[in-house]
């Protein structure tokens, strides 16, 4: 077999793995049941950490989607549509996917080393000897710690960043506020905000269980925790944005 | 003969084609310290594991306590591990958790008791393996022997029929290689388990082995009592024990790619 003819093969292999990884995390968190107290502590600590560096960005795109939206508009002489660009570009596209790659970044990356590490120094096995199921003890409490959290974190980010783009359309670009607040929420109705929710939910669904699936299957060693964390931050990006597409495509229609 | 705590019958395990076990056959007795001694990937790791549920063999029986593990479902794989305890190669403590929560961890997962029986028991059990006093103190925080030892009190605090030691004097100098051997030897006649150990450590074997056998290009080569294998007249056990030495490769047996 050539090595071209072996990437397919591996990929599919990892789909696969990925599929049967995530049925067994369900069927061990049914028969084994949830750790709640884990749970609401994740969700805190993933909250808690995942706050600030979200807000940070989201305040500086919003700016930057008032100043794109004020320059494109003004040569129609139509500046106030500024507003509508904000909603639609920020709130229903940008920020959802601003808070998964954040919270991607930030949690995904340290779940995924974190139990490749422990793979690594023989701490899953332990788990198994001592009879706990390792997807019930490790993954569940964490993905739906992640799910629980990426509602509040995604209403955060749009309310950021449209805090932002308003500050800069008013005092920076001279666009009357009044209208600016009107173009904005005549494009955010609750079921678009509903919407980025639900992108939010869904990502953080991806990130938990994608960076859980390469933790737990990675090579022994330093190489294997890196390279296993590598790949798990780049396949969660390239899954949400393709899932980010669906969700728009099919909610959007 | 009374049922042997473990018994390996015919078991093969290989890897991507490549045979890591070989027909291997044995039984090992109850209440008693038995040692599986090998040269570095000679496929012990792969025992202990093969013992424990977390790799299947390709063929063979695995007996523990005369139930065959290869049978038993996630259930009852579960339920027999509860009677096994395991001292891993470094530890293998829980990074985030304190010693104490460490040595806690099997109580508060399979028991009910209540914190304060938790924590006398652990305060004991760490006194036992000669760490009183440690609760508080991070896995990152302790010797390579220390990191053993609560290990070690991990894995008995549930009271376990059997418990199993991989190289438990890998990585340690010298004289704390010593302690952990007195330290096995010492818990051996306190709790009256079995101990199985892996180890490639001869000087060691010697001194805890009630038994031992060796396993070598996949096989077992030799077994007996201390006396019977220092005296045995089998060449590979020789060079073995002479140590230093090289062993010679077994017909068919590939070189290891570095
Ligand atoms: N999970 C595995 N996958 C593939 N090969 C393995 C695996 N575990 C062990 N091996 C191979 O089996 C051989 C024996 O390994 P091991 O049991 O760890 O040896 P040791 O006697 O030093 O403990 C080694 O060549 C190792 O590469
Ligand atoms: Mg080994």
């Amino acid at each position: 077999m050539t090595a071209a003819a072996g990437i397919p093969a591996r990929f599919l292999a990892t789909v696969g793995g990925y599929a049967g990884f995530t049925w067994d995390c369900a069927a061990a968190t049914l028969r084994h049941g949830l750790r709640t107290d884990a749970t609401l502590r994740e969700a805190y600590v993933i909250g808690v950490r995942s706050l600030p560096v979200l807000v940070t960005m989201a305040v500086f795109v919003g700016t930057n989607l008032s100043i794109q939206g004020h320059a494109a508009f003004r040569t129609l002489g139509a500046h106030s549509l500024v507003g509508m660009f904000v909603a639609l570009a920020g709130v229903r596209e940008v920020c959802p996917l601003l808070a998964g790659t954040m919270v991607a970044a930030k949690t995904g990356t340290e779940i995924c080393a974190q139990l490749a590490v422990m793979r690594t120094k023989e701490q899953i096995d332990a788990l198994e000897v001592m009879a706990v199921n390792p997807y019930a003890e490790l993954i569940a409490p964490r993905l739906l710690g992640i799910v629980l959290v990426m509602p509040a974190l995604t209403v955060l980010t749009l309310a950021a960043a449209i805090a932002s783009a308003t500050a800069v359309a008013v005092w920076q670009l001279d666009v009357n506020p009044g209208e600016f607040r009107d173009y904005v929420f005549d494009n955010i109705r609750l079921a678009d905000v509903g919407i980025a929710v639900l992108k939010g939910v869904l990502f953080g669904a991806v990130i938990a269980t994608v960076s859980g699936f390469f933790g737990l299957t990675s090579e022994r060693g330093p190489e294997g925790v890196g390279r296993a964390t590598n790949r798990a931050i780049v396949a969660i990006c390239v899954v949400c944005v393709m899932l980010n597409y669906l969700v728009t495509a099919v909610a959007y229609r | 003969m009374s049922v042997p705590a473990v018994e390996f019958a015919h078991v093969s395990k290989a890897f991507s084609g490549r045979v890591v076990l070989q027909d291997v056959d044995l039984r090992i007795p109850a209440g008693r310290t038995t040692v599986i001694i090998g040269p570095s990937g000679a496929g012990k790791s792969v025992f202990l594991k093969l013992l424990v549920g977390l790799l299947q063999p390709d063929e063979g029986r695995i007996l523990v306590e005369g139930e065959d593990l290869t049978r038993l479902d996630e259930e009852g794989l579960y339920r027999l591990r509860r009677r096994i305890g395991m001292l891993f190669q470094d530890g293998a403590l829980f990074d985030s958790m304190t010693v104490g929560e460490n040595v806690a961890f099997p109580l508060r997962r399979h028991t009910r008791m209540r914190e304060p029986e938790i924590d006398a028991a652990v305060a004991s059990v760490l006194a036992s393996v000669g760490l009183p006093g440690t609760q508080e103190r991070m896995p990152s925080e302790l010797s390579g022997g220390m990191r053993k030892r609560v290990g070690l009190a991990r894995a008995i605090v549930l009271d376990p029929d059997i418990v199993l030691f991989d190289e438990p004097s890998s990585g340690l100098d010298p004289v704390t290689s010593d302690a952990i051997d007195q330290l096995i030897v010492e818990m051996r006649e306190r709790l009256g388990k079995t101990f199985i150990v892996i180890s490639h450590d001869i000087v060691g074997t010697f001194r805890i082995a009630d038994h031992i056998a060796m396993l070598h290009g996949g096989r077992i080569v030799a077994r007996g009592t201390p006396e019977e294998i220092r005296h045995s007249p089998d060449p590979v056990v020789r060079a073995f024990l002479r140590r230093n030495i090289p062993l010679p490769p077994l017909p068919g047996e590939r070189e290891e790619s570095p």
